[in-house]
């Protein structure tokens, strides 16, 4: 078999394992060394391709180019970290007799079946496929949204599965759409749907179906990827997963729902010119980024505005890419990546104090953190200023590159709306923040908080941390290089 | 005699649709999605032979199996343990959901029209209803207050994007078809179990119940 075949093999032998009824440190110990592995074949591959070759399987069904090596290499490194905190989220929990063995079992087969999942998304070089792989990604994180089985993780597992079943029958039917629009000219096997072929006879297909594809598939994905108005599962979601699934949803899959966007966006490009789905995604972008102003500004929950904050992240990147141009479309992509590294810091710590205040509530966490958590909270404000884009922080310099692009092409009014929102948006999540970390303490708020200790889940979000801070300064060549074809792909289709 | 078979079963496909929407036994309403999927078999079956297409035949076959006996009986089993077994009185009143059908109907067709093949013949039926059936099971889904009923209306719509499948190519690849199959069932699997928990915790599937989370 194959590098890229073991890859995807990996991840799935690690489900079946964790399957099996073990010992606690058993169980940690095949969940962290089977995704270590798979974040180590991710990167062979993602080498392969950067030594020239192009890394293929099952007659070119999966196939690894620019974007897919960077999409790879993105969400095996975020199922690696997250198993990693799940591993002392996991710990916390059993010394609070929170988790039975049955639970402990549930997330380790289905946090590696998610990475499976991601992984098979950025890989998929088929339209069929790469449908099948955002199901399965749906399938298996919807338990470890009821993980805790409270009234409102039940509420937000059913609304995530309905919302999200209903965004993939519309990507279903556009796909369906897609394949038609291209009747009589690929023929009607397997490798009809292969992106590279809608690629190569862009010219011959049929443009109404065309369109109507388009627009259910962008619909549908970005059901997934949380665009705004199809956002409304993800707060809910987030707030009610466990930490370490939560980061697997808000940077892995959104990535992988971003590189199905990609896809879709550039079939379109190539045939009906930049404008059409360029647009739409300018469009949806656009109302993710205004959609959670207000919503950041009143939040009362601290894993529901990092939600919101996600919501704007992906709206940032829409906006980049629908702005089009290289620069904008370079700044999307670094974008997603300054973004990998820097999300899970403020997932791992809001964690963190979610745990030691036995909610995610602000008011049942009271102001003025700092002085019982001082290493989470001390880490939660550094998140912050990542994700608000503040300088030197890395986010800054790729929002400014989408700012740049989009000031400088046709777009001007939309760019303009968009900076003051993003300049909002940086006010109110500080405002939230910098409140609940350093304001003082309410005297009459008595919460039963438990002292934070160097625990293993500690440990991993300063390593988490320790990656972002290197990253905003040093992107080492490699990766940077992915960054570059990725872009190469987008801007040139190539 | 394969056209009228077609546009006879497809046809029928809407029926059961727009009896869904009068209908407000989980049973019936059951029933019908299963003689649904027995209908888009038909119509599967009757271009296979009629177009030749051999790999339509496994199509119908899994259709028939899992969708009008499988998922069913399951979903039967389901009603049955939690032991609920009507929809109370749905976000709109009867004559006025049908009659929102009825309108539905209209803009399918309209649509159908714009597709190349869409304009006459069997085709422009097939996409037709397709494309109403698909808008008759979104609005089940935002109008219905009990889980199982918006599983079925998702199902519905499922049923019909393959029968737009069906009507404007020959069928996607059996490989894409399989794995879309195997999501099904999982999906319905992973259905059930949330509605069962569901149930358990809050003795109802009533989920206009579920109002917690705003904001």
């Amino acid at each position: 078999m194959t590098l890229l075949v073991w890859t995807l093999v990996v991840p799935l032998l690690t489900a079946a394992l964790g399957g099996v009824r073990a010992p606690r440190k058993v169980e940690e110990l095949v969940i962290v060394s089977g995704l270590s592995v798979t974040f180590g074949l991710c990167l062979a591959t993602a080498w392969q391709f950067l030594n020239g070759s192009m890394p293929a399987a099952f007659n070119d069904a999966l196939r690894v180019d620019g974007l897919s090596a960077l999409v790879l290499v993105l969400c095996g490194f975020i199922g690696l970290l997250s198993a990693s905190y799940g591993v002392g989220y996991m710990r916390r929990n059993d010394a609070r007799g929170l988790v039975t063995p049955r639970m402990r079992q549930e997330f380790s087969v289905l946090t590696p079946a998610y990475v499976f999942a991601t992984l098979l998304v950025s890989v998929s070089n088929n339209l069929g496929i790469l449908w099948i792989a955002v199901e399965l990604t749906t399938l298996a994180s919807v338990f470890l949204v009821a993980f805790h089985n409270r009234d409102t993780s039940l509420e937000a597992a059913w609304k995530f599965l309905m919302l999200g079943s209903l965004g993939l029958g519309f990507a279903l039917l556009g796909t369906v759409l897609l394949f038609a629009s291209a009747q009589g000219v690929l023929g009607e096997d397997l490798s009809a749907l292969h992106w590279t072929q809608f690629m190569a006879h862009a010219s011959q297909l049929h443009p109404f179906t065309l369109r109507l594809g388009v627009v259910f598939a962008l619909i549908g994905y970005g059901t997934k990827a949380g665009l705004a108005p199809m956002h409304t599962w993800k707060p809910d979601a987030y707030r009610e997963a466990p930490s370490p699934a939560g980061v697997m949803m808000a940077v892995g899959m959104m990535n992988a729902a971003l590189y199905c966007l990609l896809r879709v966006h550039l079939i379109s490009k190539a045939a009906l010119g930049p404008d059409f789905s360029g647009g739409l995604l300018l469009t949806l972008g656009l109302l993710s980024v205004l959609v959670a102003v207000p919503f950041i500004l009143i939040q009362w929950n601290l894993k529901r505005l990092l939600a919101y904050s996600s919501i704007e992240h992906i709206g940032i990147m829409a906006v980049g890419i629908g702005l089009g141009g290289e620069a904008a479309v370079f700044g999307a992509l670094l974008h997603m990546t300054y973004h990998t590294f820097a999300k899970p810091v403020a997932f791992f710590s809001a964690g963190t104090l979610a745990q030691l205040h036995r909610s995610s509530d602000f008011t049942v966490i009271g102001q003025g953190t700092l002085g019982r958590a001082p290493i989470a909270s001390g880490l939660l404000l550094l998140a912050a200023l990542f994700v608000t884009g503040s300088p030197p922080f890395s986010l800054f310099f790729s929002e400014m590159l989408i700012l740049r692009a989009g000031f400088m092409g046709s777009h001007v009014i939309a760019t303009s709306v968009f900076l003051g929102a993003l300049v909002i948006l940086f006010c109110g999540f500080a405002y939230q923040i910098g409140r609940l970390v350093l304001g003082d303490r309410d005297p009459e708020h008595t919460s039963t908080v438990d002292p934070e200790t160097l625990d293993w889940g500690v440990g991993v979000t300063l390593v988490a941390a320790l990656l972002a801070i290197v990253s905003t300064f040093y992107l080492p060549g490699p990766l940077l290089g992915l960054i570059r074809a990725a872009a190469a792909v987008v801007s040139e289709g190539a | 005699m394969t056209p009228n078979v077609v546009i006879l079963c497809a046809a029928g496909m809407l029926v059961s649709a727009y009896l869904m929407v009068g209908q407000k036994s989980l049973f019936t309403t059951i029933r019908l999605y299963g003689l649904q999927s027995l209908l888009l078999a038909t119509v599967a079956v009757a271009m296979a032979i009629s177009d030749a297409r051999p790999h339509l035949f496994v199509m119908a076959t899994m259709t028939t199996l899992l969708k009008g006996v499988a998922i069913p009986l399951f979903l039967m089993r389901v009603v049955d343990r939690i032991g609920i077994h009507r929809e109370i009185e749905p976000f709109l009143n009867v004559p006025a959901s049908l009659l929102a059908c009825l309108g539905l109907t209209v803009v399918g067709y309209r649509v159908s029209t714009g597709f190349p093949e869409g304009t006459v013949g069997v085709t422009h039926h097939v996409l037709g209803i397709g494309l109403s059936t698909l808008m008759i099971g979104l609005f089940l889904m935002v109008t219905r207050k009990k889980a199982i009923s918006q599983v079925l209306a998702l199902l519905t719509v499922e049923n019909a994007i393959f029968l737009i499948a069906l009507g404007i190519t020959s069928g996607m690849p059996l490989v894409v078809e399989l794995g879309i199959f195997f999501d099904v069932i999982l999906a319905v699997l992973v259905l059930g179990i949330l509605v069962r928990r569901i149930v358990d915790r809050f003795e109802s599937m009533d989920v206009s119940r579920l109002s917690k989370l705003k904001g």
